[in-house]
């Protein structure tokens, strides 16, 4: 799965975003509202977006294992 | 078990070569077959004598093209199937795989564990005939390919853990949480194919958000393990996006075809993955500052407007003080003058109050005794003899009224003649045969016009 909350997070960004593009009339209250939104999803998104180490594993295969061994059989 | 297995047979070579220990025909075999197993060898031969077993597996011979030499050969039908060639007749090929002596018959035997056509113009030629097919039934089309999910962060890599490729690739993925699983695999030659795919079906059953296989360039025949059609169709059905970062010389491997994001090196594979990430980063900025920016215009011009509005109730409020001061100071003025007058008559008041008091009422005095002087003496005959005269021009009036009274007249024997609801005072005012009233003292005569005169001194 992939970062759905960042990609969510962005979402929402661009919602109050095209909100903003959208008023013809100022509701500078509402703005305040949608900006301390914004404020939240920007923090939370930067949070995930700090520096955060990379995890290695390696998967070890069986191949004897996972390949049929009936087809090893002659005949 | 298989470890086991293993130890037994080395075991058996050991303590029955040394010991001069008699063996069953069986065991013999089986003690030839572990030596055997170590002469793994690639051997490049033409091919005779096909034949394909009733489970599927293919037995040919493998003979020399100018010498006499010749080797039996099977290849099960699962490697066949991996390999991609198809072995015919006179084929020059080369296959890898060791000796071994099967039990039952005593046969002695190359099991090849891959086959590959012989020859870089035979490699081109079959690379080219998969490409085609492979093309013509849409497995490189892009229609079908998938975009890679944003900010992915379970990476699988199938890729081998030795060498450069790995390195690069982990090096240039940058710090965002990524958790990477690597299967590490063969990726060089025909071998790679069933490591290849053994990693990739291994990789169905892991929680993956991308799968990214690599390798670094090399010749077509290094490369064979990529131009594998097994190895197309599970890049192509493989349940998340796929990321192919195999270099290449001249010709692009046939699974970096296939794949949804085909790149040449790891650098590059590692950047697709950081790039989602890297322009969450930048749109999380640009809507941080445009939001700011908007919305401080938007205090700006609400400030503006607030400034706007003070000023011009400012001005009006400075309108309406101005007049107000004006209208206030002439108030001030008119009192003042009020003020100042009534001072000055209380003053004067003050000091000629009495005075004036006394003067009035002399003069008041004064007066009422002409007053009464002048009625007795000159208004009394003058007031009846008018006073007289008033009521015979009264009676006169009274009997002019009544002499010219129409009842007076009516009694006297006179009528009034009405036709047409007027008061026929004419001849021409009637008609012969018309209706008409007359008015008499005592009542209303209804008379017809029978005859008209005129008189002739009116006529």
């Amino acid at each position: 799965m992939a970062n759905e909350n960042l990609n969510d997070n962005l979402k929402r960004l661009s919602e109050i975003s095209n909100w903003f593009d959208s008023q013809e009339e100022i509701d500078v209250e509402e703005g305040l509202k949608k900006v301390k939104q914004a404020a939240e999803l920007i923090k939370a998104s930067k949070k995930r977006l700090n520096e955060v180490e990379n995890k290695f594993e390696e998967i070890k295969k069986d191949i004897e294992g996972e390949i049929g061994d009936s087809e090893i059989n002659q005949n | 078990m298989i470890e086991a297995n293993k130890q037994i047979k080395k075991d058996l070579v050991n303590q029955g070569l040394s010991q001069g220990k008699v063996f069953s025909v069986s065991e013999y075999i089986q003690l030839l077959n572990v030596v055997l197993k170590k002469c793994q060898a690639k051997i490049i031969g033409e091919v005779s004598q096909v034949k394909i077993s009733r489970p599927g597996h293919i037995y040919f011979s493998l003979k020399d093209k100018n010498e006499s030499g010749l080797i039996e050969c099977v290849i099960w039908r699962y490697n066949y199937g991996l390999c991609g060639v198809e072995l015919k007749e006179g084929l020059e090929v080369i296959v890898f795989g060791n000796p071994d002596i099967y039990a039952p018959w005593g046969k002695f035997q190359f099991k090849a564990e891959t086959v590959e056509v012989a020859g870089k113009g035979k490699l081109k030629e079959e690379y080219e005939k998969l490409k085609k097919k492979l093309t013509e039934q849409g497995f490189f089309s892009k229609e079908r390919k998938r975009l890679i999910p944003s900010c992915p962060k379970k990476i699988g890599v199938i890729t081998s853990s030795r060498g450069a490729v790995i390195h690069d690739f982990n090096s240039n993925l940058k710090k965002f949480g990524f958790e990477v699983k690597l299967i590490d695999s063969l990726v060089e030659g025909q071998q790679a194919v069933k490591d290849l795919l053994l990693s990739i079906r291994l990789f169905r059953k892991q929680d993956i958000d991308v799968l990214v296989i690599m390798r670094g360039g090399g010749s077509l025949e290094s490369l064979l393990g990529f131009n594998n059609e097994i190895l197309v169709r599970e890049v192509v059905n493989f349940p998340v996006p796929v990321i192919a970062g195999i270099g290449h010389d001249k010709d692009v491997s046939l699974v970096a075809l296939a794949a949804d994001v085909m790149v040449s090196t790891p650098t590059a594979a590692a950047n697709i993955l950081n790039q989602s990430w890297e322009r969450v980063c930048l749109n999380i900025n640009r809507h941080s500052k445009a939001l700011i920016y908007t919305y401080s215009q938007w205090l700006l011009k609400i400030n503006s407007e607030i400034k706007h509005s003070f000023y011009k109730m400012s001005s009006r409020l400075e309108i309406i003080f101005r007049k107000y001061r004006k209208i206030e100071g002439k108030l001030k003025i008119s009192l003042s003058k009020i003020k100042f007058t009534i001072s000055e008559q209380r003053t004067f008041l003050n000091d000629n109050g009495r005075l004036i008091i006394k003067l009035f009422s002399r003069l008041l005095s004064q007066t009422n005794k002409n007053i009464a002087k002048s009625w007795n003496k000159s208004l009394e005959p003058k007031f009846l003899s008018s006073f007289k005269a008033i009521l015979l021009c009264i009676a006169t009036v009274e009997k002019g009224i009544n002499y010219n009274n129409p009842g007076r007249q009516l009694r006297l024997g006179y009528c009034i003649a009405r036709g047409g609801g007027k008061i026929i005072k004419s001849v021409k005012s009637v008609k012969l045969e018309q209706e008409i009233d007359l008015q008499v003292n005592d009542g209303m005569i209804k008379s017809k016009v029978k005859n008209i005169n005129k008189n002739k001194k009116n006529g």
